[in-house]
């Protein structure tokens, strides 16, 4: 039987961490993943990270899925892949299936990081083709490069119902609606924005009656409801879509540690089982078993690939690669990582928990958390918006987010999030913007534009992010959008910018009538009539 | 249906063109993608019928986890599309029930460890 000093299952960020890790101590560590290529859930993230630098912020997760891969690789990790660890016993053996044929491996320590398989909600006609989880969806358009559907309904409005939902857009499907059962967006106000300005109507409070069609998809019923969960009556929408997405949550791949006898437990009754294990390293209470990532409790790739390294150093420790006191170092080094991403009103402690006003004292909009965007006249309370001569940043960052590359992007110091990295971010008005679009390009949340309120003949321009195709060309005339998708005013392309520091967002620069600058957020190609709708 | 360009991701690195056969009509794809991607393209989204209500299937998780999406596939039955890579020649044809596969043996894609889809409709 073939033996490592540690095998890792889960080729994720927490996995690849754990190894890159473990065998950086001096160990020699095998990881098994089931699918054809490394990376988890990495590969299939196209949008910018959150975070600050040392959690890799700004970066798009697939480059950092790519670096860990190569960081682990280069340190000599072996990493099998199409082999789904099927069991696992107390002896720390595990059994892989590679090409069908089984095979059995032993180590004196291991870490589990499967990560967490996607929850389904049943509605009626939930398993007609055409249904599916947002994951799949993902791994269609961003993987396969196949679009899943031409117009996609989107049921949860978290993180991930979001950001694929704009994946969605990206790859030029039709996103008919955001619906949530929840009376609020459950996801970053942000990426709620993002979707919102190009028109995206959101439904909270609401839930699918039905999916229409006999063989497949051809329509989605919804309807609003009640404090109780019931449907009004007479409250039912009809859309047409061809495909449903599902994005309600995700549980936890533990099957392969309660196969190991780890000890488990159950945080809220009914909710699913957690390993009892150390909130930080993961040993769980098999002695040599580790827990990273995502099988640990939900959170994200930045703390899961902290908590893989905290695994993997705890592995070297136990196993007297490192010493006591060397571990210590590292811990502790880690930990203060992992801590600043686990504040804010986001911040695993503080789930289910209504905000009404930020740690600063600023009020939550209620329109950003029904709508998915700040109602006209709001931003001006933030302290990332103020109004200013000549060429300036608007953030339009409102809630305690663990996030900072604006602050780092801006070369004049004119964006402060300070220590604190949930801190929102304030502008500094006297501190000399020169309008280099370094801010708007690295938010991760696309959540900064550069507003010049008067350049002349009653013209005022706003530059926004853009990352759709085909991107627009100088001269070019459309219409601007506020942050609802409405249309607004006529709007002409001023300046197209790209870089290779920009990482693939465009700047799209357009010029509106002084008045409108508030408003304008988004910008489409086609002139529609406006005014009316 | 398929991305030809993309804002973030650029156009796509594909396999050569290969030719297979679905339920006796020919089709092409890229070879090495995964056969659901090429059904997929083509714009075909039922990939079996359950055995007891006949109520139709199609890709549900995309990474092999559910088996909604298993073919019969150059004869073998309970075949997971999403995770097979499409080879020149196949032949792919829709499942019914368990495919051919004795009834009620372990090979009944819903004895695997997933949706189990069956029970609920
Ligand atoms: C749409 C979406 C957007 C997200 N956006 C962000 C974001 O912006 N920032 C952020 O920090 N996080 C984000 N996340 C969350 C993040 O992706 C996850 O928290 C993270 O991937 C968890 O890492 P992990 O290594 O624990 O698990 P995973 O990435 O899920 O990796 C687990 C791996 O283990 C494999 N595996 C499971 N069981 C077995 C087995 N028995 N044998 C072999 N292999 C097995 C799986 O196939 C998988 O490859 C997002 C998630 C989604 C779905
Ligand atoms: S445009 Fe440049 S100078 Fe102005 S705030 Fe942004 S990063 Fe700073
Ligand atoms: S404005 Fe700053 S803190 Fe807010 S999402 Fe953008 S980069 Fe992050
Ligand atoms: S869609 Fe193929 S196994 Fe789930």
């Amino acid at each position: 039987m073939k033996r490592y000093d540690l095998i890792v299952v889960g080729a994720g960020p927490a996995g690849l961490s754990a190894a890159a890790e473990a065998a950086a101590h001096g160990l020699g560590v095998a990881v098994f993943d089931e699918n054809s290529r490394p990376g988890g859930q990495l590969f299939k993230q196209i949008h910018k990270f959150f975070g600050s630098k040392e959690h890799k912020a700004k970066i798009r997760g697939y480059d950092i899925g790519a670096g860990l891969l190569r960081e682990a690789e280069g340190l000599g990790v072996k990493v099998y892949l199409n082999s789904p660890v099927t069991g696992m016993y107390l002896d720390r053996e595990i059994v892989a299936e590679t090409d069908g044929a089984v095979s059995h491996y032993r180590a004196d320590a291991i870490v589990v990081a499967t990560g967490a398989s996607e929850n389904m909600v049943a509605f009626d006609g939930w398993t007609l083709p055409g249904v599916m989880g947002a994951g799949a969806a993902q791994t269609m358009m961003n993987i396969n490069r196949v679009r899943p559907g031409s117009r996609v309904l989107m049921l949860g409005s978290g993180n991930v119902g979001l950001v694929v939902g704009y994946q969605l857009l990206q790859a030029g499907c039709e996103l008919a609606a955001v619906v949530d059962a929840a009376p609020r967006v459950g996801g970053y106000g942000v990426h709620a924005a993002k979707l919102a300005r190009c028109g995206v109507p959101f439904f909270l409070s609401h839930t699918i009656v039905k999916a229409e069609g006999e063989t497949r998809v051809t329509g989605v019923v919804i309807g609003r409801v009640d404090e109780t969960w019931n449907i009004v009556p007479g409250t039912q929408k009809h859309f047409d879509a061809d495909t449903i997405c599902v994005a309600a949550g995700l549980s936890p791949s533990t099957r392969l540690l309660l196969m190991a006898g780890c000890e488990m437990y159950e945080p809220v009754p009914g909710g699913g089982r957690l390993p009892v294990c150390d909130e930080f390293t993961g040993k769980t209470s098999v002695q040599g078993i580790y827990a990273a990532g995502d099988v640990s409790g939900i959170e994200e790739a930045s703390s899961a690939m902290i908590e893989g390294r905290a695994a993997g150093a705890a592995a070297a420790a136990e196993l007297g690669y490192i010493s006591g006191g060397e571990l210590k170092a590292r811990l502790d080094k880690l930990e203060t990582a992992l801590a600043s991403l686990r504040e804010g009103m986001f911040a695993p402690k503080n789930r289910g928990k209504v905000f009404v006003k930020t740690d600063e004292g600023y009020d939550i909009s209620d329109s950003l958390l029904r709508n998915g965007y700040l109602a006209d006249g709001e931003a001006t309370k933030y302290p990332g918006v103020k109004s200013v001569a000549g060429i300036h940043p608007v953030i339009e960052c409102t809630q305690n987010i663990p996030c900072n590359p604006c602050q780092d992007a801006c070369p004049k110091g004119c964006i402060k999030v300070g220590t604190n990295i949930v801190s929102l971010p304030a502008v500094d008005e006297k501190a000399g913007c020169i309008g280099c679009g370094m801010c708007v390009a690295s938010c991760s949340g696309q959540a900064v534009f550069l507003v010049n309120e008067d350049v002349g003949g009653g013209f005022a321009t706003v530059t926004a992010p853009y990352e759709f195709l085909p991107v627009p060309q100088k001269g070019e005339r459309g219409v601007a959008l506020d942050r609802s998708g409405a249309p607004v005013c006529e709007a002409e392309i001023v300046d197209v910018r790209t870089s290779p520091s920009f990482d693939r967002t465009f700047l799209l620069t357009f010029r509106v009538p002084g008045e409108q600058c508030s408003r304008a957020r988004f910008w489409r190609r086609e002139v529609r009539r406006f005014g009316r709708d | 249906m398929r991305l030809t360009d993309h804002p973030i991701l650029g156009r796509p690195d594909r396999g050569r063109v290969v030719t297979f056969n679905f339920d006796g009509g020919e089709m092409s794809g890229f070879e090495g993608e995964p056969i659901a991607a090429a059904l997929r393209a083509a714009g075909v989204a039922v990939h079996r019928y359950t055995k007891k209500h006949r109520a139709p299937r199609g890709v549900f998780c995309a990474i092999g986890r559910c088996t909604d999406c298993v073919m019969v596939v150059d004869g073998r039955p309970n075949v997971r599309t999403c995770v097979t890579p499409l080879a020149e020649g196949m032949c792919v044809k829709t499942q019914y029930g368990a495919g051919g596969g004795e009834l009620g043996s372990s090979a009944a894609p819903e004895a695997a460890d997933g949706r189990a889809t069956d029970e609920k409709v």
